[in-house]
């Protein structure tokens, strides 16, 4: 669906420095998937997204779409894009962006109306229908650019840090909405420096640095990659039994432990023998996620 | 032209009136009313239809380049210096189409403007036919719009550079307009501004224009403008 070969980027300055942006960056995104993208700032990230948009064109390497030509399929099927920056005229009423938009997207013209009410209602923008963009606080006019993003049915999507200033509530909610669009055929791109949401959201996780890709990682779990990990335990009653069962156990709260394992399956045998001991265990959970854990290891603990 | 493309013209037009409209509106006038005042007073108040031509002819060739200015400055370059091209161009459209349009589009709001400045300028002085002064707005407009277009397509601060080409050629050709060797063949190569002169000259006496000086105008403007259309094909806007 998508397919990015050895693609690389250099910007060049009129007195002759040069900057990789992208790197030798080969990568295959296929149709129904969600796809995430995290790296710290800098990493290239905005480049790719730039490349896949044709906005730019690879300096070698190359970029397709369904076999086309970014721009090609842009100019035939259009992308429902959610660009970092909010970069919408902020002498537009918010109803009238969303209607232009939606006239370029080639609603259907006597669809249009309804279409731009569905996204208003979904994104809870209604009250600043009539308010220009520049009357917008940040979180509504990310509401206002996911709104956008979303009134046609595209086949790709590609949303760029798409929770950037929206408060915990929204940011909920754009979850559920991202979970409703995942559909066989329709390929997301997500963006984020927010693991978590890649976490809970993308299937696969593309760490970048350096404009290199770095790691691939599948979120859920996998037994071909099952390397255990660290757990947080929350003990409900019988607290003294783990340090006792457990002598690496590492204290993290009056009633949390931390314990690492080398698999899944170390960490159920260890549940079991709490259960077998007495022990009343309120909660386990991931002390960090696989996706932080691998980010940190490919991009080093400063970032 | 894609249907999508063909129904945002109506978009384009309300950008055109709030982003250049009103500046060209109130310019024009502030323009048209210092350089006709004077002359309507020396004419007095039973003033001739030839008498009124020639005010027309004295004030349009100071009043319409720098209106054609204001109109065809940024028309490429603002999208991408803002970056409001991320989300226009995100959708089904060509971007070489998108700017074709709102090239014409512009030309229309042009014309629309200085017909309200003409049907101003009939009350205040007295009626004249305006097909006449419209075409020489027309071809104002197309004349300098190919390089402008060309340049905006080119460069995200375009206006410097686009005052600089006319300004530049208009005193090329006054210096070397009758020069001959090299210097001939620079002022050759500059936009053809001073054949507008002679083009006003007989498209509000005779009605018509010499056809060599027309294509002349357009054929130079056309080339630039299908330059300009390369660009934007050929050339990522990011």
């Amino acid at each position: 669906m998508i397919e990015l070969k050895n693609t690389t980027k250099i910007y060049r300055s009129l007195f002759g420095r040069s900057v990789k942006a992208v790197e030798n960056f080969s990568l295959q995104i296929a149709e129904g998937e969600v796809f995430g993208i995290a790296g710290p700032n800098g990493a290239g990230k905005s480049t790719l997204i730039s490349l896949l948009l044709g906005y730019l064109r690879p300096t070698s390497g190359s970029v397709q779409i369904r076999g086309l030509d970014p721009r090609a399929f842009v100019e035939k099927n259009g992308i429902g894009y959610l660009s970092e920056l909010m970069t919408i005229n902020p002498n537009w009423k918010t109803v009238d962006a969303l209607t232009r938009f939606a006239t370029l997207a080639d609603v259907a013209p006597h669809d249009v109306p309804e279409r731009v009410n569905v996204v208003i209602e979904e994104l809870g923008i209604g009250e600043h229908r009539d308010k220009k963009i520049k009357a917008l606080s940040k979180g509504n006019l990310q509401r206002v650019g996911v709104a956008q993003a979303l009134l046609r049915d595209e086949e790709v999507l590609i949303l760029d840090e798409p929770t950037h200033g929206l408060d915990p509530v929204w940011t909920q909610r754009f979850r559920t909405i991202v979970e409703g669009l995942r559909r066989p055929g329709r390929t997301i791109l997500l963006a984020s420096h927010n693991l978590d949401e890649l976490q809970r959201l993308a299937d696969r996780v593309a760490i970048i640095d350096h404009g290199r890709l770095q790691r691939l990682v599948t979120t859920g779990y996998d037994r071909t990659t099952d390397t255990g990990g660290t757990y947080r335990f929350s003990i409900a009653s019988g607290s003294d039994r783990v340090k006792e069962m457990f002598p690496e156990a590492e204290r993290s709260g009056d009633d949390e432990f931390e314990l690492t394992f080398s698999s899944i399956a170390d960490l159920n045998s260890a549940l079991g023998r709490m259960i077998a001991g007495g022990v009343l265990v309120a909660g386990v959970v991931p002390s960090r996620s696989v996706l932080e854990q691998q980010f940190r290891e490919a991009v080093g603990e400063e970032n | 032209m894609a249907g999508n493309l063909t129904r945002y013209s109506y978009w384009q037009l309300r950008d055109f009136i709030r982003e250049r409209g009103y500046a060209l509106l109130i310019t024009s006038t502030l323009l048209g009313f210092t350089l006709v005042m004077p002359l309507r007073a020396m004419y007095g108040a039973n003033m001739s239809v030839d008498s009124a031509k020639q005010i027309l002819m004295l004030a349009l060739p100071q009043v319409v380049p720098i209106a054609a200015f204001i109109t065809l400055n940024g028309l490429v370059s603002t999208d991408r210096k803002l970056g409001y091209y991320k989300f226009l161009f995100s959708k089904p459209v060509s971007i070489p189409a998108y700017y074709a349009q709102y090239f014409i589009v512009c030309l229309v709001g042009f014309l629309l403007t200085f017909a309200l400045l003409f049907g101003v300028f009939a009350f205040v002085v007295r009626p004249v036919n305006p097909i006449g002064a419209l075409t020489y707005c027309a071809l104002v407009y197309l004349s300098l719009g190919g390089i402008g277009f060309l340049i905006s397509s080119l460069f995200r601060y375009d206006w410097p550079i686009l005052a600089g080409v006319y300004l530049g050629s208009a005193l090329l050709n006054q210096l070397w307009g009758m020069s001959e060797g090299w210097r001939h063949w620079v002022t050759n190569l500059l936009p053809p501004l001073h054949e507008l002169s002679p083009a006003l000259k007989s498209i509000m006496t005779t009605g018509s224009a010499d056809t060599k000086s027309i294509v002349w105008l357009l054929g130079y403007s056309a080339i630039f403008f299908v330059a300009g259309l390369i660009v934007l094909w050929k050339r990522p806007i990011g």
